[in-house]
């Protein structure tokens, strides 16, 4: 009776060496291509944007659509340009991490150099209202010196492309100038009010 | 000028400048580009956006008005339903059928009958009522909930950051 139950320890073990056996099998092909906990530690770290190579990149992309190519990037640099590893993650759904707002892989950089805000990437740091539009001499300036006000709205459109341009322009940077003086005595009036 | 979204935002761009919206100024970076626009938007007042001068980008698609542009603040951005990269997010944005979660009335998402200015304007309101349903910002969102006294702080910190104070 006893002889003939299935023995529960024996039969683990059995399992467990037979899943080792299949992962090693299936792990011989790869280390010829690139041992991937090698190339990390070596790989040259100086400049680690350029290891990217991207016909791996398209290799990954081409098998996968929907990945984020930014995503494809990362991975791949950080796994020392292993495809084979960036593959598995994506067949077995574990999804690519997101890279940080920081990665900048160059070719992303160079392949479209003709949008001007390059790719829509978060910038880390915004300038301000005035610098970006070269405003800061015209801070002082009072506002019905800067424009006959009288004058704008009458006139905002102009069979001209450059007046139009102009006139928008105009139009942008007073409101600009208009809301920073506002606040500037909004901020000044509490100030006496509480120095009082 | 020859195709039709360029006749269509050309159009739009003498609209908004013949009679611009209250708080809004907006048209193509250069004209030779009618695809890409820039905006100002004014902080709604009673609320912490209040003073405050807001930049953004509009992308449109080669098929506008089938297709609804993308926008994108280009300054520092606290909201619920904007992304930290300055995407804005909210319905009028998005084409119907593209909303998986159903939050959204289909005539509240884009169609050709919308414009720009409808976009401007819808973008205005958000920011002084931000929807709390898909927060794009969920650090933003949560804040606005629970804390919202230092929401309102960092809102008006922006404000003051963007016109260079």
């Amino acid at each position: 009776m006893a002889e003939q139950t299935v023995n529960i320890p024996q039969t683990l073990v059995f399992v467990i060496l037979f899943i080792l056996a299949l992962r090693w099998y299936f792990s011989r092909p790869t280390p010829g291509a690139t041992p991937p906990t090698g190339t990390r530690g070596v790989a040259p770290t100086l400049n680690r944007g350029v290891r990217i190579n991207p016909v791996q990149v398209e290799t990954v992309a081409q098998m996968f659509p929907d990945a984020n190519r930014r995503s494809i990037m990362w991975d791949l640099q950080r796994n020392g340009g292993n495809v084979t590893a960036t593959v598995e993650r994506l067949v077995e759904g574990r999804g690519l991490d997101t890279p940080p707002q920081s990665f900048q892989p160059p070719t992303l950089r160079t392949s479209n150099p003709t949008s001007r805000t390059a790719a829509p990437l978060p910038k880390p740091a915004h300038p301000d209202l005035i610098t970006r539009y070269n405003l800061s001499s015209k801070i002082g300036t009072e506002p019905s010196s800067s424009l006959p006000q009288s004058d704008v709205p009458k006139k905002a459109w102009s069979a001209d492309k450059n007046e139009r341009q102009q006139m928008l322009q105009r139009r942008r940077d007073d409101m600009i100038l208009a809301a920073r003086r506002k606040l500037e005595e909004k901020e000044k009036a509490i100030n006496s009010e509480v120095g009082s | 000028m020859a195709n039709p979204a360029s006749k269509r935002l050309f159009k739009e761009y003498r609209g908004l400048s013949s009679d611009p919206p209250e708080g809004i100024t907006a048209g193509p970076v250069t004209e030779d580009d009618m695809f890409l626009w820039e905006a100002l938007i004014q902080g709604p007042e009673g609320t912490p956006f209040e003073g405050g001068i807001f930049p953004a980008e509009l992308k449109f698609p080669k098929d506008y008005p089938l297709a609804p542009p993308t926008m994108r603040f280009t300054c520092e951005m606290w909201h619920p339903n904007v992304y930290q990269n300055g995407t804005v997010c909210i319905s009028i944005l998005h084409p119907p059928g593209d909303d998986p979660n159903h939050y959204e009335h289909a005539s509240e998402r884009w169609s050709p009958i919308q414009s720009v200015e409808k976009i401007l304007i819808s973008v205005m309101s958000m920011l002084a009522e931000p929807n709390d349903e898909s927060p794009a910002n969920v650090d933003a969102a949560r804040m606005w909930r629970e804390r919202r006294k230092e929401y309102e702080r960092i809102v008006r910190g922006n404000v003051r950051k963007g016109l260079g104070l």
